[in-house]
């Protein structure tokens, strides 16, 4: 188990992307190096309290790499202050990012990739097809398309990163592009696709029945074109679509809580989610800051969160919850009170149209390899993919 | 490049040999930003380093005389911590 | 299901309970909102509490509020025909003259309580009852536990004296978790909600006279409380297994310091069980004495003061 630490280094981005959850973008709230040095501090003296063996430095905006000399100055001090107090994570630690990919092949970027290439984790932002990537992934001020600008980086990310995945976000509006989207990440050399329908209510009446249809296109697609045993699309999973029971498999989805967010100004959130920038509708959930430190308090109701406790009856009662997802912080955002305790279940048509498309895909993949003779290689070798919650 | 699996350690092995391996790469990538102006610390990288190096083959060592692994002259060895399979691995 | 019904007869009605009232100008209940707020209470089969405040009502109120059965809180101040009184510091308590039947609540700070405790062994001589409430759970430090932990050690000798020679005084923080099998709590927002003088209804007096507050609907709307299952137990992940039945379990104090009404705090999870454990020892020595409740089950020992400590973990 790894301690996921984010630092919200800036909340500037070149782009507008119409499904970004950021509601509060904007360039003037860039982390200062004298804040991350004090919550650095702050961890590190705080050993004792977190315990978990392995730690994610996790680096987020706005778009990290407008950040890289600040990114830099950190990761160098991380590295320094870890082996300089004997601290356990510098047996086990990551530096992660999640970018848009345009600054990606800049100098800066380059040489701070060359510097920490062992513990590097990157994530590229590419929605697939051209047409799919600049409907909703567009720059600010003049609108047009940043695909161009990111798929010229993707042969060197993949050049460094051959095993790296992307992270695609699904709305309302992509719904027709999924299955060629997916096929042309497979084809640019991408091999692991994760992709998740946003949690938001954004869904319109027959996005399912469409979201299915996209799906099933796409798993004939990927069976009848052998994708399935070099490419991994998280859409599709053996753990999918069976009823949960509420003592032995009650477990809460999302890991807010058990992670840590900083930002500019120096207060502690249990996850990225609960900044202001991210939130339309609650306030800030703060769990402290790096002058007084982490109240506890604050985070008990996110350590004790169980599936069931927060969930409607119509998710207790599922015939098909498993691997349905949800997002603590929209949860709270999208609330009738205050409160993390209340499921959304903006998602649920979707979920259940991913199970039906994901039951044929299971079908239809094991008695072809039934037919083939193929089923044992297939399990020892298959992809495994390393989804993602959020 | 051949690749053919040769054997597999036990999972506390792999552990062992997993940290070491991190443990180095880290210690390699604190060298490529750590001066000899800073010499307290610069001396304890470098013993650090030394001792890492020494644990990681003394493994490599007991690990060979444990379970005699095939071997071959221009080949060597690698782990795959997922699975704790070991490898030989030859040009 | 909502048992209780509170009505907050003015802005300043005294508080009974760990908050303090923020609000210091009289605002009177509108008479037709109290005989609506009665209405409702009768038609909804609700026990109705009316709160006081530190002054006297004008005659048409008195007459509106004898109209139904009820419970009457009040400030030490004005304490005639209260059913409960309430006391804010020493002081108000040791001049009070208790009348039969009728309940002490004594509101004070850790500050006042430390130390001091021996004093509330000798109210118990002139009250039946005596519910102490510490208006600074929240703050309690380690010191403070330790120091919390003595005075009730301290109390409970008084109290194993006090049945020893047949008496049987009630003391909310020791004799309460003795005769309970199960929780029993608060209840704001699940067995019990308040109307305030603004014709709103809200979990409980806290949430209209402290900051930070909300309405749960109101007289004229009706009642809407939103995600009322979190007010209650079973929808609370730390208290459905806990064995602190005396704890207050409030919702107000767990929203201050969790940010949660189903979440308690450090704090209150280990007030809730050194009280918890000292009426563990004062039921052992009761029982040395001959049989004292011997319906009861023994209270168990247990070797943590915060559940939150050994919560299941997935």
């Amino acid at each position: 188990m790894a301690k996921n630490i984010t630092f919200i280094v800036t909340k500037d981005c070149q782009l507008a992307c119409k499904y970004c959850y950021l509601v509060g973008k904007n360039s003037k709230e860039r982390m200062p190096w004298e804040v991350a040095k004090q919550a650095i501090d702050y961890i590190l003296d705080h050993e004792s309290d977190m315990r978990e063996a392995s730690v994610v430095w996790d680096f987020i905006g706005g778009e990290p790499f407008l950040e890289i000399d600040l990114i830099d100055q950190i990761c160098d001090y991380l590295k320094t202050e870890m082996f300089r107090r004997n601290h356990h994570w510098f047996n086990s630690y990551r530096f992660s990012f999640s970018t848009n990919g345009i600054n990606y092949h800049t100098d800066k970027v380059q040489r701070f990739i060359a510097k920490n290439h062992e513990h590097l984790s990157i994530g590229i932002t590419i929605d697939g097809t051209e047409r799919k990537h600049d409907l909703n992934r567009i720059y600010k001020g003049d609108g047009r398309g940043s695909y161009a600008d990111v798929a010229r980086n993707i042969p060197l990310w993949l050049e460094q990163f051959p095993h790296a995945g992307t992270k695609v976000t699904i709305s309302s509006e992509d719904i027709p592009y999924i299955k060629e989207s997916v096929l042309h990440l497979y084809s640019l050399g991408i091999h692991e696709v994760n992709i998740n329908c946003v949690f938001e209510n954004v869904w319109k009446p027959g996005d399912d029945r469409l979201f299915e249809e996209q799906l099933t296109q796409l798993a004939d697609a990927i069976i009848d074109g052998g994708y399935y045993r070099d490419y991994a699309c998280s859409f599709f999973s053996e753990h999918l679509g069976k009823p949960l029971d509420c003592v032995t498999q009650n477990q809460n989805w999302c890991g807010a809580g058990k992670m840590l967010a900083v930002d500019a100004e120096g207060n502690f959130y249990p996850c990225t989610r609960f900044a202001q920038y991210s939130l339309r509708e609650k306030k800030a959930w703060i769990i402290g800051n790096i002058r007084d430190g982490i109240d506890k308090n604050k985070l008990r109701p996110f350590l004790l969160l169980d599936r069931c406790t927060q969930s409607p009856r119509k998710c207790i009662d599922c015939e098909v919850a498993e691997g349905c997802a949800w997002c603590q912080g929209e949860n709270y955002d999208a609330a009738d009170t205050p409160t993390i305790y209340q499921r959304a279940t903006a998602i649920c048509l979707m979920h259940k149209a991913r199970v039906r498309a994901n039951n044929y895909y299971w079908n239809k993949l094991f008695r072809k390899l039934e037919l083939e003779d193929a089923r044992e290689p297939y399990e020892e070798n298959k992809p495994k993919p390393n989804p993602l919650n959020c | 490049m051949v690749k053919k699996k040769v054997g597999q350690v036990a999972m506390d092995e792999k552990d062992e040999i997993q940290m070491l391996f991190e443990r180095r790469n880290g210690l390699n990538e604190l060298a490529k930003i750590l001066t000899a102006d800073n010499a307290a610390l610069y001396e304890k990288l470098v013993k650090d380093m030394g001792e890492t190096q020494a644990k990681f083959q003394g493994w490599w060592d007991r690990m060979a005389a444990k379970y005699q692994w095939e071997s071959q002259e221009g080949g060597n060895w690698e782990i795959n911590f997922d699975t704790c399979d070991i490898y030989l691995v030859l040009p | 299901m909502i048992q209780y019904l509170v009505i907050l007869l003015d802005d300043t009605s005294v508080s009974f309970c760990h908050y303090g009232n923020a609000k210091k100008e009289r605002r009177l209940m509108p008479l037709e909102t109290l005989e609506a707020g009665i209405l409702f209470g009768m038609k909804e089969n609700l026990n109705i509490q009316f709160v006081y405040p530190a002054y006297a009502l004008p005659e048409a109120y008195n007459k509106a509020v004898e109209r139904v059965a009820h419970v009457k809180i009040k400030p030490a101040a004005m304490p005639d025909n209260a059913d409960v009184v309430v006391m804010d510091g020493w002081e108000e308590c040791e001049s009070w003259t208790a009348g039969a039947g009728v309940s002490c609540v004594l509101r004070l700070p850790k500050a006042e309580w430390f130390g001091h405790a021996g004093r509330a062994a000798a109210l118990l001589e002139k009250a039946e009852r005596l519910n102490v409430v510490l208006t600074d759970v929240e703050t309690f430090t380690e010191d403070d536990f330790k120091a919390y932990e003595a005075s009730l050690q301290e109390l409970a000798g008084s109290l194993a004296a006090a049945y020893a020679s047949g008496k049987t005084p009630q003391l909310n923080l020791l004799t309460d978790r003795m005769m309970l099998d199960k929780m029993n709590n608060c209840g704001a927002g699940d067995t019990n909600i308040t109307l305030a003088p603004d014709g709103k209804f809200y979990v409980c007096p806290a949430f209209y006279q402290a900051e930070g507050g909300y309405a749960i609907g109101s007289l004229a709307g009706g009642l809407d409380i939103k995600n009322a299952q979190l007010y209650r137990l079973d929808h609370a992940p730390l208290c459905r297994h806990c064995d602190a039945y005396q704890c207050r379990r409030c919702v107000w104090l767990n929203r201050k310091t969790t940010c949660e009404a189903n979440t308690p705090g450090h704090e209150q999870c280990v007030v809730a069980h050194l009280e918890r454990n000292a009426s563990r020892q004062l039921l052992l020595e009761v029982r040395k004495q001959g049989t004292f409740l011997p319906d009861k089950e023994e209270i168990r020992e247990i070797n943590y003061l915060d559940p939150f400590e050994i919560r299941k973990e997935w």
